[in-house]
């Protein structure tokens, strides 16, 4: 028969990546947010003054981009 | 292709007589890049515009307004004949400027009757219910009138005031209209600033207001009868006129331009010199029409292009049919300045390559492809065509990675070995083919390549792209750095850190115990930071670790295309487990409806996330290693008919 308080704290290790890998998307991808939103806002400001400036804003606005990537190869890499 | 077009700058001097038939040639040949001149105290004055300019630009000004009046739009009209399109221009133009301005003020006066017809019935509204006609509420002498409304029936408070009065009231609205004795007016104005009296307007008019008011929808809706008549008729000129208007507007354009050319010239008292630039190959070209046009009067001579003039020189792409879809993506960027490698040619390959490893299935491909091909077909426009070439460039691409990675919407078309048995796939007795096993984490190669069972894999692999990608991008700043400021520069900015990445491989290798090469290694990517600091300043060294990041920034092609795998396939799962586990006509259009917008919310994720992630490895990755920009766009002196012929 099994213990019921060892039951409760033995934990799922399969549980324990699951959790890992959410946490590493999910983080980089507030980070991603974060970093983004005031690129993303200035290089609209940009882009409403001269309009040909939309390569270089979508550019700066997408390097943050690379935070979240990571979060997801780590992820990928746990599960 | 991998360079712009090779440009000469031209100079045109001539007597002031000729300048009208040069500046005609030039703009029939759409072939000069012209040089505005500023003036600088050198003696020659900027020309002034031809005698018509002043009357051609009233003209485009009266069409344009009724051209935006009526709401004119690009069309493909047929051409027509310059010469009939300018001898019907006077008389057309004001008859239809009179047909127009006759219409739209028309309309504009029904309208404003409209609006003071809606402002009455918001007037009379409080008092519809109160059966007083309203002329009874003005022209008295002995008698005061209160219209408003209150909160509750003033009726019982007046009374106590004075008992002479009349009053009306509304429960309702709350609307109350009293006739007092004009001696009463201050007591019963007192009574009534208790109630939170506030005073209506009364509308200028007679009759009842319940009378009035249903009176109106008839008036209303005859005046929109009105309307929608003029409307009709405006479509009807509109339809009768916009080739017209669209040809005189070219006709006129080409006029203008020509007649205002001469202040972008300098001239002297008596001559005129015209500077710019032209394709190399069309000096010749040039020159006959000038010296055809003038009678060999104008002189033609091609300058030397000084080093200080290189930035200003007009830019135009040079690259064959097929890659120039991609000169949209570069202008997106930033043109090439004009000593520097256009990269037009590269990314052609690169942008489709990466976006297919990303994408890589075979149904998005295909639909992706049919709606590209559509919209090139039905939408005719010179801004969407390029976009939408691209856009199929791409899928071909992503199906040769879908035939690859042998995967269609997310199912896998083959059969899966894996620990747990075989997993069967789309098509029955397609079996996966182990072809070897890597070094990495020991997963086995296949065919097809599943990248769910291949992550560790295809993440090494995709960074070893990323290498050889930056690599490409720092051998191509070399050869630009090499053409602009000399091999040391280039060796020192650019070189520095190929020998930097050369003396990391060789520590790594020796430090993992597969060659003896680990101080050597060490000693090459000294030397190599010694030659970046020397070329690039201190401030190199902080970018160091960028080179892995960079590299690491390439693992996004199997990362972004595994998203887009799971949210496939988690589509694919809830429509498939509605159908098996419920069953019944209401589960199966459930699971219907859940697999149709999950894959085609999944296909616009399919453009948008491949697309980008790919133009960034382009555009931060790769062209960061080498790529400026910045060079002006070639814009040559004429105009590309659309409307009319000469």
């Amino acid at each position: 028969m099994v213990d019921a308080a060892t039951t409760a704290t033995m934990m799922d290790p399969a549980g324990l990546k699951a959790i890992g890998a959410g946490l590493a998307v999910g983080l980089t991808g507030l980070a991603s947010g974060i970093a983004e939103k005031d690129i993303g806002s200035a290089a609209i400001g940009a882009m409403a003054e001269n309009e040909s400036l939309f390569g270089k804003g979508l550019i700066l606005t997408v390097i943050p981009e690379t935070i979240v990537i990571f979060g997801l190869v780590v992820a990928l890499l746990i599960s | 292709m991998l360079k712009p077009k090779e440009m000469s700058r031209a100079i045109i001097v001539g007597h002031k007589e000729i300048m009208e038939e040069t500046i005609e040639a030039l703009h029939g040949t759409n072939l000069f890049h012209l040089e505005d001149y500023n003036e600088d105290g050198s003696g020659l004055k900027l020309g002034r515009p031809f005698e018509n300019a002043g009357e051609v630009s009233k003209k485009i000004v009266q069409l344009r307004s009724i051209s935006s009046f009526l709401g004119v739009s690009k069309s493909d009209a047929p051409k027509q004949k310059e010469s009939t399109v300018i001898s019907d221009l006077d008389s057309k133009l004001d008859k239809l400027d009179a047909e127009v301005t006759e219409k739209t003020e028309q309309r504009s006066e029904l309208e404003s009757k409209l609006k003071e017809l809606e402002t009455l019935k918001k007037d009379l509204a409080p008092f519809s219910a109160i059966p007083i006609d309203m002329e009874l509420y003005r022209n008295y002498e002995n008698i005061a009138v209160f219209a408003g409304t209150v909160k509750e029936d003033v009726g019982p408070a007046i009374s106590k005031v004075t008992s002479a009065y009349e009053m009306e009231y509304d429960q309702n609205t709350g609307t109350v209209v009293l006739f007092v004795k004009k001696e009463d007016e201050a007591k019963t104005s007192e009574v009534l600033s208790n109630f939170e009296y506030r005073e209506l307007r009364v509308p200028d008019t007679t009759g009842k207001p319940q009378d009035l008011i249903s009176g109106f929808a008839a008036e209303e809706a005859n005046i929109q009868k009105q309307i929608d008549a003029l409307e009709t008729d405006m479509q009807s000129i509109k339809d009768k006129y916009s080739e017209f208007i669209l040809a005189s507007d070219e006709v006129l354009s080409i006029k203008s331009e020509k007649a205002e050319a001469p202040v972008k010239i300098a001239t002297s008292e008596h001559t005129f010199i015209i500077d710019g630039w032209v394709p190399a190959d069309s000096v010749s070209k040039l020159e006959n029409i000038v010296n055809t046009a003038t009678n060999g009067r104008a002189y033609v001579s091609v300058q030397e292009i000084e080093k200080k003039d290189t930035d200003i020189i007009p830019i135009e792409y040079d690259n064959p049919k097929v890659t120039r879809p991609f000169q949209e993506i570069m202008d997106l960027y930033a043109r090439p300045k004009y000593k520097e490698i256009d990269p037009t040619a590269l990314i052609f390959i690169s942008f489709p390559l990466f976006y297919g490893m990303i994408l890589g299935d075979i149904g998005y491909a295909l639909i992706l492809l049919t709606i590209a091909v559509a919209i090139k077909k039905l939408v005719n426009s010179d801004a969407v065509k390029p976009l939408m070439n691209v856009l199929i460039y791409c899928q071909i691409s992503t199906l040769i990675f879908g035939i690859l990675y042998a995967e269609f919407l997310g199912f896998p078309l083959a059969s899966l070995h894996t620990d747990h048995g075989t997993i069967p796939g789309l098509i029955a007795g397609f079996e996966t083919i182990t072809l070897f096993t890597t070094p990495i984490a020991g997963e086995p190669i296949t065919y097809p390549i599943h990248r769910t069972h291949l992550v560790m894999t295809m993440i090494i692999a995709t960074a070893l792209i990323g290498l050889l990608h930056i690599n490409f991008g720092y051998i191509l700043g070399f050869i630009n750095e090499n053409r602009n400021h000399g091999f040391v520069a280039a060796m020192l900015e650019k070189g520095s850190w190929i020998v930097v990445e050369l003396g990391i491989a060789l520590a790594v290798l020796g430090y993992t115990g597969i060659a003896p090469t680990q101080i050597i290694g060490i000693i090459v990517f000294l030397i190599g930071l010694v030659m970046l600091i020397k070329g690039e300043g201190a401030i190199a060294v902080i970018e160091l670790p960028a080179l892995l990041s960079n590299a690491l920034s390439y693992t996004r092609l199997i990362a972004v295309g595994l998203s887009s795998i799971y949210i496939a396939s988690t589509v694919n799962l809830i429509a498939f487990d509605m159908i098996w586990s419920q069953g019944g006509i209401v589960a199966a259009i459930g699971a219907i409806l859940v697999f149709i917008f999950g894959h085609a919310l999944n296909t616009v994720l399919s453009i948008i996330a491949p697309g980008l992630h790919a133009l960034r490895l382009q555009y931060v990755e790769f062209f960061g290693k080498f790529y400026e920009g910045g060079g002006r766009k070639y814009n040559p002196f004429g105009y590309i008919r659309k409307y009319t012929e000469e």
